[in-house]
């Protein structure tokens, strides 16, 4: 099973376009991961979260700055990697296990060591059955579960995540978030999650980066220091609440909420 | 699951049971009709008259609509094999989706018929006439369709697939063409319909085969029941075509199922 893989992200700007119209989206931006760390990147839209994990998987080219994987400068797409986004992505002319085959097909790997392990994270994540089904056959749910085995059955060192929860429900989503802690602490890949959600953050993270838009840049670290697993219903404990209302106090800071507090 | 599958097939039963007798009870009336006010056979002929003619001229009417179905045939394969490449072409390539893309819109504007007459003096009366018309008539759905096909690939998927570092072959190959298989298809059963009003038009103006060719002779000699014969022979080798493209969409887009019933 391979372990996980560090980041190194030092100086990483991201500029779209050039001239009068060029839009300076991100950076610069200092981060590090280590190997087998959870870390998720918290902030509002237009902060440039998702564009750092392209640039982290070498999928946008990067303005100015590097990124290192395991000491490596990083120069063509990450290929170590998994990748999972908010919408499932699935091919709709595949079966679920179709789905999950890509993986072995484009990297001509192993075909029946990929199955086993494909079988394996299909029961991880309670899927058994749905092997032959399409997309469309599917709930948002299971979808985004087929699309998060994809994303591991060849085993990588990384698991890069868009907001892989935000387009399901609350009831899913804690039920997803719970299965994906555990998976990844049998596991240890590097994790680099991206979210809207300050409960994900806090309930899935080592280390949350809180990022503030306009250009991107990160605007603190904070390690969360919980027992694992961690429960379903965070708010009972007191530490969650605490980390909680750090974040909101750093977003309401930003102005990127503001609450009317003189209100009666 | 096997009585699902009983279940689909006793519904489609009863559809085709229902069809059957909407057309049943229209040939029956149109007989009683004809029969109480004696309309002459050269006005309109009796559903017994020319149902009897496909009997009788079995043999010419069949030479004929082998003929027409040759011609769809031919005429839709070429338009198939060249729409589809033109359209991965226009949509890989912005220069031609600049250059050519409108002047495809155009020549598509103009009704198509119209450069039947051209292709008599280009190509003389004969199959070829025909077999161009109905490559165009199916030639522009099958492309508008493949295009939006080719171009419907999520780009975050390119993303997924680079990352596993796929070539751009296995892109295609895995992607974007599955993907398009669908719209393709969906081109191609708009186009088979075309095919077949391009093919009698074609027939009407220049060939000495097919049905098209059939009935004008026949309108010649005001021979109704045979227009009339003809003309149910040709809505059976439209059904023909449809029917086959109808089962292929079966086998090769298994996926599509939910959008098939």
């Amino acid at each position: 099973m391979s372990r996980g893989a560090s980041i190194k992200v030092r100086g990483l700007c991201k500029t779209y376009g050039s001239g009068a119209r060029a839009v300076h989206a991100l950076g610069p931006i200092d981060f590090d991961v280590a190997a087998g760390e959870f870390v998720s990147l918290i902030g509002p839209s237009g902060c440039g979260k998702s564009t750092t994990m392209l640039l982290v998987a070498g999928l946008e080219p990067i303005t100015a700055g590097r990124v290192e994987i395991d000491g490596r400068p990083l120069t063509e797409p990450l290929s170590d990697v998994g990748i999972v986004f908010q919408d499932h992505l699935l091919l709709e002319f595949r079966t679920a296990l179709g789905n999950v085959m890509l993986q072995q097909q484009i990297r001509r790997l192993d075909r029946d060591e990929q199955r086993a392990r494909a079988a394996e994270l299909f029961s991880r994540l309670g899927l058994a059955g749905a092997e032959d089904r399409y997309p469309w056959q599917l709930s948002g749910g299971m979808r985004q579960r087929v699309s998060i085995a994809r994303a591991l059955v060849h085993d990588p060192s990384m698991l890069l995540m868009d907001e892989p929860f935000g387009a399901l429900d609350a009831i899913t989503r804690t039920q997803i978030r719970h299965d994906l802690e555990l998976l990844w602490l049998d596991t240890r890949k590097t994790v680099l999650f991206i979210t809207h959600s300050i409960d994900e953050a806090i309930g899935l993270s080592d280390r949350v980066l809180v990022m503030s838009p306009g250009p991107g840049r990160i605007v603190e670290e904070i390690p969360i220091d919980l027992p694992r697993p961690r429960p379903a219903h965070l708010g009972d404990h007191p530490e969650f609440a605490r980390y909680a209302r750090r974040i909101y106090d750093i977003f309401e800071n930003l102005g990127i909420y503001r609450f009317h507090r003189d209100r009666p | 699951m096997a009585s699902a599958i009983a279940g689909r097939s006793g519904r489609a039963a009863v559809t085709a049971l229902q069809a059957a007798l909407a057309v049943a009870v229209l040939l029956g009336t149109w007989e009683i009709l004809v029969r109480v006010y004696e309309i002459p056979i050269w006005l309109v002929p009796k559903p017994s008259d020319f149902l009897a003619r496909l009997y009788t001229d079995a043999a010419l009417i069949a030479y004929h609509a082998a003929a027409t179905s040759w011609t769809i045939l031919l005429g839709f394969l070429l338009g198939v094999l060249v729409a589809v490449p033109l359209a991965l072409a226009i949509v890989s390539f912005g220069a031609l989706e600049r250059g050519l893309y409108p002047l495809i819109v155009f020549l598509n504007i103009m009704p198509k018929t119209v450069v039947g007459p051209i292709f008599v003096v280009w190509f003389g009366i004969g199959p070829l006439v025909s077999v161009f018309l109905v490559f165009l008539m199916c030639f522009f759905p099958v492309m508008v369709d493949s295009m939006s096909g080719f171009r419907a690939v999520d780009r975050r998927l390119f993303y997924i697939t680079r990352s596993m570092g796929a070539t751009r072959w296995q892109e295609f190959r895995h992607l974007r063409l599955p993907a398009a298989m669908g719209p393709i298809y969906a081109g191609m059963k708009i186009g088979i319909v075309k095919a077949i009003e391009g093919v009698i038009i074609a027939e009407f103006i220049a060939s000495q085969a097919g049905l098209g060719y059939l009935i004008m002779r026949a309108s010649g000699f005001m021979d109704l029941t045979l227009m009339f014969a003809a003309l149910v022979a040709t809505a059976l080798v439209a059904l023909l075509f449809n029917a086959v493209l109808t089962g292929g969409e079966r086998l090769l887009l298994p996926w599509a199922r939910h959008l098939q019933r």
